[in-house]
């Protein structure tokens, strides 16, 4: 077998994460579908590990697993949407969603079939230890990180512009 | 950079003065103040700046040309503010709230009018667009206004994972994100490039609704609360082609590259001008004309992206101001009557007749007609594409869709001169309000006599 | 390895996201097909850091704040959506975008 270890790892979390993926969109159950998510996330952060991207594998799975599958759990089971109430989209429009979501691909894939980027080199780098990003990240990125509060800051604002509930409301 | 820290103060004032100020008109009052000391703060700025621009931290590159265009934001926000901020009241409970998203929205367009890095437009385009989202579902007593809230959150977000998309293949062909060191274009086309300024082109067509990426403004603009569509069918809008003319303008200028975006862009351009006027043609409501319309005018707005010369970067500013202030004019109008169809309007000059003079003020400047501000935007950014060259086909296809458009905001004009009806208005018209709406029907004139007024300020 | 495996890997999800957001109508999923969008790209980016370190660039890691300003946006951005689909939802009994559709005309 020509195949390094990392190749194998690379293709075991590769095929996990694809029909993970497959199973978000094609499930009926939403639950099942937060699910499927989930484990599509810990693969992503797998590769993010054999990426040396060790800082953001934590964050991803602090973030994403931890935080905003949780949001999106809670969401659901607060509606009760667990059950299959979804009714059946015309079937056209679902083959016209898929289909243009297949063209895309197939225009994608053929373009960059031929972009000349060059390997990736097995051995480690430094950059994705948290020293070395929290220096970047205080440095050349300070500015982004302080106007990324104003962002915080109309969220918080819509939160509660949108979730409290007004006097006169039926 | 003075612009953007004071937008984000003065959001944060306006979250503070809800807690503490009782009285809504009052509210109201604290906002105007704090967009005058914002533009004051903004033009300050200019005369720090030495030989062009200047580059704060590697981010965000403040030149003459921002600072001009973000005087005509906060100018036309004043304007905005001084007809239609007393509507606020009537959308929900948290009018001091409401404020501080638009300031808000403006440090996002502050931020598109000078980000020297891919990482500051994603910023700029976040900021001004989850505000948006917010707006729009502000009216808690209709379901619509939620519905358009969800429905323009979901492409919205949608859009940002397309944009985002581009902005990761630019970045794998260039190996940087700061806008001046990507040199694409120059020699051979990369691939990875070539895909990711095509699916930004995609993202930024759809913040600025236009066709075939604009089926979700109709809706949105008809189901939000009318005194937010008027904003963010003007200011939000002519943010967010800045943030286009910026990157398309600025990074993706090599020879080699930009005959393919601009090829892409002219077919998106007319399809944009055909479908837009053509759909305005047929609507009955006002509300929904002029969001139809506002579809009409990005195509002219993104011959200004297409072509890339001098006239090109006047023609963004003219159109940026005449536009945002004729169409919150007619607006801040309709908002006044009880019926927002065509027919609303009947008999408007008899009842009202300063309200119909200005009204069909800015309907002529939004259809382009002489003397009025929008003839010399259209002018300038038809210039720019014949000056461009090889660009004739769209030119004369727009200047054939400016007729049409007449025929619809004409229909305006008509109604209230020619049909017999008793317009009932939602509230007394005040004196104050007639004020302001003569004052903002002589800038729209002024600008059509003179437009070198601002153009010399470049 | 050659970084074509990763654009590749991407682009699959990616459009497997796409593929969501035009055929289902819940607005939960759809969200959720967007934000399998976002882990696409941030995939794709990291991968793009490590092969500009590999080639030297000494400001890679500028790719990776890159991929947490996104997820930072993206927490923002799921508090904002999920309030607003919590709020449609006591409106209409329903998250169904077509239904929002019917009963607008």
């Amino acid at each position: 077998m020509g195949m390094s270890l990392q190749q194998i790892v690379f293709g075991v979390l590769s095929i996990i994460s694809i029909i993970s993926a497959l199973g978000v969109i094609l499930s009926k159950n939403p639950v099942t579908s937060v699910l499927c998510l989930i484990v599509t996330f810990f693969t992503i952060a797998g590769h993010y590990i054999m990426l040396n991207a060790q800082f953001l594998a934590v964050v991803h799975i602090i973030v994403y697993a931890g935080a905003i599958m949780v949001l999106f759990l809670f969401v659901i089971m607060l509606m009760n949407l667990n059950a299959e109430i979804e009714p059946q989209k015309r079937s056209w429009l679902k083959y016209a969603g898929a289909i243009s979501g297949g063209a895309l691909l197939l225009v994608l894939l053929a373009a960059l079939r031929e972009a000349s980027v060059s390997s990736l080199q097995p051995g480690a780098v430094e950059i994705g230890l948290i020293s070395n990003l929290g220096k970047t990240l205080f440095s050349t990125y300070v500015l982004p990180f302080e106007v990324s509060s104003i962002l915080f800051l109309s969220a918080m604002v819509g939160a509660v512009v949108i979730g409290k509930k007004e006097g006169h409301e039926s | 950079m003075n612009a953007l820290i004071s937008t984000a103060l003065a959001g944060v004032v306006m979250m503070f003065a809800g807690l503490f100020i009782r009285n809504k008109q009052h509210i109201k009052f604290v906002a105007i103040a704090a967009l005058l000391i914002v533009s004051v703060a903004n033009l300050a700025e200019l005369s720090t700046i030495e030989g062009g621009s200047r580059t704060v931290l590697g981010m965000v590159t403040v030149s003459h040309f921002s600072i001009l265009f973000n005087a005509i934001a906060f100018g036309a926000t004043l304007i905005y503010f001084l007809l239609s901020g007393s509507a606020f009241e009537k959308v929900g409970e948290h009018v001091a709230d409401y404020f501080a998203l638009v300031f808000f929205i403006l440090s996002g367009i502050t931020l598109a009018s000078s980000f020297s890095n891919l990482l500051m437009l994603f910023l700029a385009i976040e900021i001004i667009s989850i505000p948006q989202y917010i707006l729009a579902g502000s009216n808690k007593r209709t379901p619509k206004s939620s519905e358009a809230s969800l429905k323009y959150f979901l492409m919205g977000s949608f859009s940002t994972g397309i944009l985002l998309m581009g902005i990761t293949l630019i970045y794998g062909a260039a190996g940087t994100f700061n806008i001046e060191e990507l040199g694409l274009g120059n020699g051979d086309i990369n691939p990875l490039a070539l895909c990711g300024i095509i699916l930004l082109a995609f993202a930024l067509s759809f913040k600025v609704s236009a066709a075939p990426f604009h089926f979700w403004t109709p809706d949105v603009y008809d189901g939000s609360p009318t005194v937010f569509t008027s904003f963010m069918a003007t200011v939000v809008k002519a943010g967010s082609f800045i943030a286009f003319i910026r990157i398309f303008h600025g990074a993706f200028t090599g020879t080699n590259i930009s005959a393919h975006w601009q090829l892409l862009l002219s077919l998106v351009t007319a399809a944009t001008l055909l479908i837009g006027n053509f759909t305005a043609v047929f609507q009955q409501s006002v509300k929904r004309m002029l969001a139809y319309s506002s579809i009409a005018q990005a195509g002219f707005m993104l011959f200004a992206v297409i072509s890339m010369n001098k006239y090109a970067t006047q023609g963004i500013i003219l159109y940026a101001a005449a536009y945002s202030v004729a169409t919150i004019g007619v607006f801040a109008v309709t908002m006044k009557l009880k019926d927002y169809t065509f027919d609303g309007f009947n008999g408007l000059a008899r009842t009202q007749p300063v309200l119909a003079v200005t009204t069909a003020i800015f309907v002529c400047s939004l259809a382009g007609i002489p003397l009025t501000a929008g003839f010399f935007a259209k002018y300038f950014v038809l210039t720019a594409a014949v000056q461009q060259g090889n660009l004739l086909w769209l030119v004369v296809l727009a200047v054939l869709c400016a007729a049409i458009s007449a025929y619809y905001y004409f229909r305006v004009i008509i109604a209230m001169y020619f049909k017999q009806g008793e317009p009932a208005t939602k509230e007394e018209i005040t004196g104050g309000f007639k004020v302001m709406l003569v004052i903002t029907a002589a800038i729209v004139i002024l600008l059509g006599v003179f437009p070198g007024l601002l153009l010399n300020l470049i | 390895m050659p970084v074509q495996y990763y654009i590749f890997l991407s682009i699959v999800l990616f459009c497997i996201g796409v593929m969501g957001v035009l055929m289902r109508r819940n607005a939960i999923i759809i969200f959720m097909c967007v934000e399998l969008m976002l882990n696409a790209v941030n995939l794709l980016m990291v991968a793009f850091s490590k092969m500009w370190a590999d080639a030297g660039r000494v400001d890679a890691a500028g790719a990776q704040i890159f991929v947490f300003f996104i997820m930072v946006v993206a927490a923002a951005e799921v508090a904002v959506g999920l309030a607003i689909i919590v709020m449609v939802y006591r409106k209409s009994q329903s998250v169904d975008i077509n239904i929002m559709n019917r009963l607008k005309n």
